[in-house]
């Protein structure tokens, strides 16, 4: 396991990420994608502070963790009022944008 | 006193605004009051301004300066000159015309006030102001509050669908009291956006420390620069100065809107535009306007000749009138394209003489209008029986606008014909004396479809003529046109020391240009 | 001769001059300041009667000090200021030519003043008032134009008897032909006064003042008493400019004695005297004047001749007369003219106040309405007699010398052409106003003749004044003339004289003939009749005006409404349109907008990467 694999590996799953983000139309999926693309943020953080040396990035994994949990948090909330709003937790609903 | 005199003048009207405020609106008679007391106060400021003007030492006088934003240089710089005593005047007049003229407004009426008073401190404003930025400043304080004043306030009227351009009709109510509003903000803020635009570059070009008109004027702009910017300011005061094509706003702005709006818009703030031509653009860009010029001035015949001939085509008083602004600005802007003491002095007096004529026949054809419930000059026709001391003012004004000797008019279309001829382009004279004649063609058939005839029909005959306040705008104005028009050095005094002034600046930029 | 202001000491300044100014000034002012005075009435006509007798009595004075002591008086200060200096001179100038111009108006406007006592006395009160407010004017007006010091403040007097004209002929304003002749008389007099800014500009450019006596060239000279001219044509109705006078009939018959027949229509002659400097230097101005002025003579003498009107008549008699002036001045004789301008201000007010008298009794203008007069209306009779023997140039009356002088100045000019056709002239006009004199005063009465008496008081003294100065005018010439700085010599005998006494005369002759004892018809006239009848120059302009330039503005106006001003709205709607086009972006959908910010993202990318 070398920074370029883990790198590698960080990419394709952020990339897995979007991927999922503009394709899924479920709320839950893309929120999951969303997930996906933050860890993969995360993974590259810890990557470069394993081998370069130094904790700095490994505590910005934990902070970025914890804040990923209120994230969720949110966005689950949102899916609930999805859900409450148009008995749908699909993202095709909500077209209130629309001009 | 005399210091803070110009402040006082810029800021009263805005101050009876705010205490205006205050006043719960069912005051009406207070709210008058207020309004009156704060337009008699700029007026008689104005007169003050004009007696303490020291004309023999002459430049700019009675300075008032405020440093504002000191890091960028933006001061507010208030000082006068003999144009500005002038032009203060007129504003002065008018207002306290249009005060008196609005005191039968009978729906939201202190509103009414309040946008017409922050209006007036803004043209107090622009006249007095010698710092580019707080005159951009005053000059859209002085234009913004005519959407609101002729959006709510105005009248509508209805434009047939016709033209290679009908559909747009479908999504706009063209003539209505809105689009008039619309199309006139629209037109003046994209004028604006030009304005802005060339503010930033001669304030970069100055080395980005001040804006002050008088430091502005002094620095030796690129040749390209000045030949760049120049048109933006011409068309960007000139949509306000009605500079043609783009006076379109002003027939459909001038005939919706309410008396004194209009009295004040044709009167004073068309005026902004070409003070503003002449002040920032051709002062502070000598060259570009010495190259611009000739178009400057051709342009200007056009207004003058196709503002009367479509004067003449018009069946709803109000846009004769309107036209005829048109026209005369046109004099205006030929004025300033002559480069010489004889146009620049014709133009000032006609911005005066111009301003108090048509602030004269606004008011007149409003009082008609409140009457008559018409302003379809074909349904009206022989008024003079029952409203003989409106004809009699309706007359003089018209005669003023055909530049009758012994009127305000003749003086400035003198001068500015006299000026044009001098200059070189003299054919240009042809055509704008051509104009005049059309002038008094149009006028006075005008002056006769209403006023003559026998007396009106049965559906006109509980009209009344003009009772007790209302003789109060009319008279202020007529005294106005006969008083400068039989002696015009009254301001011809004034206006020629910095005339002379402004064209020595001029003159030694065209010899050191860059 | 520029003096600033008070280079001269007051005391020498001509006091009596600024009285005959500004008493009708201010009297205008009065009237014009105070409105409860003036829709009164009578006492209107008392402030305007008092500023006319001292402008009277000062210009008396004026004439006096004139013949006593001469010289040239100028009193002035600049009316503009243009790069420092003063520009335009406004006040009075004094010498033979104004003091004698400026009585004649005043002895005139005091005439008619009084006649319109009695002649306007049915009007209400208020229009009484404006009526002598209006006059209180144009006395100003005039005597501005008279004493002016340049051709400034003369162009100020000018335009405003045009406008006072213009007030006047409109006074029945709920006439509408009155409406017509008001604005007609002002806009062909107003087309013409371009002519007359134009001349002022071009001085200006060259001299840099707006006086006549500056030194030009004969360029110069030439191109502005040219455009003078045109303006000359406009104002004294020359051909083809003279529409407009016989429809300012319309207005009431003492303003058509004062302003289109004495001196309103008299200005553009007086102002060929007076900026004669100019004309001296420009023959080529002149030779156009001499064929205008004898041409419009016989012209409008032939209208006159079959004219049933008694004020058309008189007033294109007045078109003729101001042709013979203009033909004067042409010829180089500038006292012929301005002689000519003297005597007949006081035969035609005379004429003019004398048919206002039978109007007045008889309520028509029509000469078919009339016939008998002369015993029914003795004193009327008699002075109309007089003032159309004047006209007609019977030796020893006023007008004989004053036309004998024209016609001598025109002798030999271009092969005897013009000088035929004022020969010629003069025959006519003894027989028209023959025509006149025996349809309305002789023979049987027609229509309400029969119930007509003789005017009052205020009505008859003015037309015994004005008689005095119809005879007696031509005796003094000699004097009037070194006024001018022109020398007269009375010449009695010669071909010229005799002929032209001989031709009014007989004139008068063939009138009675005809007219009088009608035993000869004369069926010559039938096809003037006819042609008169098409109105053929009217019809010029009213083409003109109504399909040429209210056409012409229409269509302007339609392009300024729909294609100058819809390119505007066009401009507003491709805005619209523009948006409503950008919305199908906004597809409501959140992973299409994601998309794009990755989208946009990979471009940055890529962009970053780009060498």
């Amino acid at each position: 396991m070398t920074l370029s694999t883990s790198i590698l590996l960080a990419a394709a799953m952020f990339s897995v990420g979007v991927y999922g983000l503009l394709t899924r139309r479920h709320a839950v999926a893309i929120l999951l994608s969303v997930e996906l693309m933050a860890n993969a943020a995360n993974l590259s953080f810890v990557a470069f502070s394993h081998f370069r040396g130094g904790a700095t990035g490994q505590l910005f994994a934990l902070f970025a963790l914890a804040i990923t949990v209120a994230e969720v948090a949110v966005g689950l909330a949102l899916v609930l009022l999805l859900y409450r709003t148009y008995g749908d937790t699909r993202t095709d609903a909500a077209k209130e944008l629309r001009g | 006193m005399i210091a803070a005199l110009l402040p006082v003048i810029v800021a009263a009207p805005a101050v009876a605004a705010l205490i205006l405020l205050a006043i719960p609106s069912r005051y009406a008679i207070a709210t008058r009051v207020v309004s009156m007391a704060g337009a008699t106060v700029s007026f008689a400021g104005s007169v003050l301004a004009a007696v303490h003007y020291d004309r023999h030492v002459g430049g700019l006088q009675m300075p008032f300066d405020l440093p504002l934003i000191p890091s960028l240089g933006v001061h507010l710089s208030l000082a006068i000159d003999g144009w500005g005593v002038s032009l203060v005047l007129l504003t002065g007049v008018i207002i306290f015309a249009a005060v008196l003229a609005s005191f039968t407004v009978q729906r939201r009426d202190k509103e009414f006030f309040i946008y017409l008073l922050v209006l007036v401190s803004g043209v107090f404003g622009v006249f007095v102001c010698q710092d580019l930025l707080i005159f951009f400043l005053f000059y859209e304080i002085a234009v913004l509050p005519m959407y609101l004043l002729i959006g709510i306030w105005g009248s509508s009227n209805v434009v047939p669908e016709a033209g290679p351009f009908r559909f747009v009709w479908k999504i706009f109510d063209v003539g209505g009291r809105e689009y008039a509003a619309m199309k006139l903000t629209v037109m003046l803020l994209l004028g604006s956006a030009a304005i802005l635009v060339s503010i930033f570059v001669l304030y970069q070009g100055a080395g980005a420390t001040t804006f002050n008109l008088g430091v502005l004027g002094a620095v030796p702009y690129a040749r390209t620069t000045q030949i760049i910017v120049f048109p933006l300011l011409w068309m960007g005061f000139g949509s306000l100065g009605g500079v043609f094509p783009f006076h379109t706003w002003s027939p459909d702005g001038h005939a919706a809107a309410p008396t004194a709006v209009s009295m004040l818009h044709a009167g004073v703030l068309m005026k902004l535009g070409a003070f503003g031509v002449i002040r920032i653009g051709m002062m502070l860009l000598p060259v570009g306007a010495a190259y611009w010029a000739p178009t400057v001035g051709a342009v200007a015949v056009v207004n003058i000749l196709y503002g009367a001939m479509c004067a003449m085509s018009q069946k709803d008083l109000k846009y004769i009138v309107a036209y005829s602004s048109v026209s005369h600005m046109g004099v205006v802007m030929l004025g300033a394209a002559t480069l010489n003491a004889t146009g620049w002095n014709g133009a000032i007096f006609q911005m005066f003489a111009h301003g108090v004529m048509t602030a004269l026949l606004f008011s007149l054809v409003g009082l008609v209008y409140e009457r008559a419930h018409t302003r379809i000059i074909a349904k009206m026709g022989g008024f003079g029986t029952i409203m003989p001391g409106v004809a009699t003012f309706f007359t003089l004004a018209m005669l003023s606008s055909l530049g009758l000797p012994g009127t305000a008019g003749f003086a400035a279309e003198l001068m500015v014909f006299l000026g044009a001829w001098h200059g070189s382009h003299a054919w240009w004279t042809i055509p704008a004396i051509l104009g005049a004649f059309v002038t008094a063609i149009y006028v006075l058939r005008a002056s006769r479809a209403i006023f003559w005839g026998p007396g009106p029909s049965e559906h006109f005959h509980d009209l009344y003529d003009a009772r007790g306040v209302e003789w109060a705008a009319p008279i202020v104005l007529a005294v106005a046109i006969v008083v400068f028009g039989v002696w015009p050095r009254l301001l011809l005094d004034l206006i020629d020391p910095a005339t002379i002034e402004y064209l020595r600046d001029f003159a030694s930029a065209i010899v050191r240009q860059p | 001769m520029s003096l600033p202001v008070g280079a001269l000491p007051l005391e020498a300044a001509p006091i009596p001059a600024f009285v005959a100014l500004f008493a009708p000034a201010v009297a205008a002012l009065v009237l014009a300041a105070a409105p409860a005075l003036r829709r009164r009435g009578a006492p209107a006509s008392w402030v305007t009667l008092t500023a006319s007798l001292l402008a009277t009595a000062a210009a008396v004075t004026l004439l006096v000090t004139q013949l006593r002591e001469g010289g040239s008086h100028v009193w002035m200060a600049s009316w503009l200021q243009i790069n420092g200096a003063g520009v335009g001179d406004f006040g009075v100038r004094l010498d033979g030519v104004s003091a004698t111009m400026l009585l004649v108006v005043c002895v005139v406007a005091t005439c008619v003043q009084v006649f319109s006592l009695g002649y306007m006395h049915d009007e209400k009160p208020p229009a009484f008032g404006r009526y002598f407010a209006y006059h209180a004017l144009f006395l100003f007006s005039m005597n501005l134009l008279v004493l002016a010091p340049d051709l400034l403040q003369l162009f100020a007097g000018w335009e405003l008897v045009g406008a006072t004209s213009y007030l006047l002929i409109g006074f029945y304003y709920q006439k509408p032909s009155a409406g017509q002749a008001a604005l007609k008389a002002f806009w062909i007099t107003k087309l013409a006064d371009m002519g007359f800014l134009m001349a002022l500009m071009v001085l200006y450019k060259t001299t840099g003042t707006f006086r006549w006596d500056a030194a030009v060239t004969a360029a110069t000279a030439t191109t502005v008493s040219g455009l003078l001219f045109f303006a000359v044509v406009g104002k004294s109705a020359q051909f083809p400019l003279h529409i407009w006078l016989p429809d300012a009939m319309e207005g009431p018959t003492p303003v058509s004695a004062l302003l289109h027949a004495a001196t309103m229509v008299a200005a553009g002659v007086f102002l060929i005297v007076r900026a004669n400097p100019l004309f001296a230097h420009a023959p080529a101005t002149r030779d156009v004047m001499l064929l205008v002025g004898s041409g419009t003579a016989l012209f409008a003498a032939c209208l006159a001749l079959v004219q049933t009107d008694i004020k058309k008549v008189l007033a294109y008699s007045t078109c003729s007369q101001l042709g013979y002036m203009v033909a004067a001045l042409g010829a180089g004789s500038v006292f012929g003219g301005f002689f000519h301008l003297a005597t007949h201000a006081f035969f035609k007010a005379l004429l003019f106040l004398a048919a206002g008298s039978v109007i007045h009794a008889v309520h028509s203008n029509e000469l078919a309405d009339m016939g008998g007069l002369r015993r029914r209306m003795p004193v009327t009779a008699t002075t109309f007699i007089i003032g159309a023997m004047s006209l007609a140039g019977i030796p020893g009356l006023a007008g004989f010398f004053s036309k004998d002088l024209v016609l001598a100045s025109v002798e030999g000019r271009y092969g005897w052409v013009p000088f035929g056709a004022l020969m010629a002239t003069a025959f006519l006009t003894a027989f028209y106003m023959g025509r006149v004199v025996f349809l309305a005063f002789f023979g049987e009465a027609r229509g309400h003749a029969g119930h007509a008496h003789e005017s009052g008081g205020s009505l008859l003294v003015p037309l015994l004044v004005l008689t005095v100065p119809s005879v007696a005018l031509g005796w003094v010439a000699a004097p009037l003339a070194h006024l001018s700085g022109a020398t007269y010599e009375l010449h009695l005998v010669g071909v010229v004289p005799i002929l032209a006494a001989s031709l009014g005369l007989g004139g008068f002759a063939l009138a009675w003939v005809v007219y009088g004892r009608g035993t000869l018809v004369v069926s010559a006239l039938a096809p003037l009749e006819r042609l008169v009848a098409t109105r053929a120059v009217n019809r010029v302009y009213e083409v003109g005006y109504r399909r040429v330039l209210l056409v012409v503005a229409d269509v302007l106006g339609w392009i300024d409404r729909y294609l100058i001003d819809g390119l505007m709205n066009f401009l507003g709607w491709s805005a619209v349109a523009g948006g409503r086009a950008l919305r199908r972006v906004q597809t409501g959908n959140a992973q299409d907008y994601v998309f794009a910010v990755v989208l946009g993202a990979i471009a940055l990318a890529a962009w970053g990467l780009l060498p």
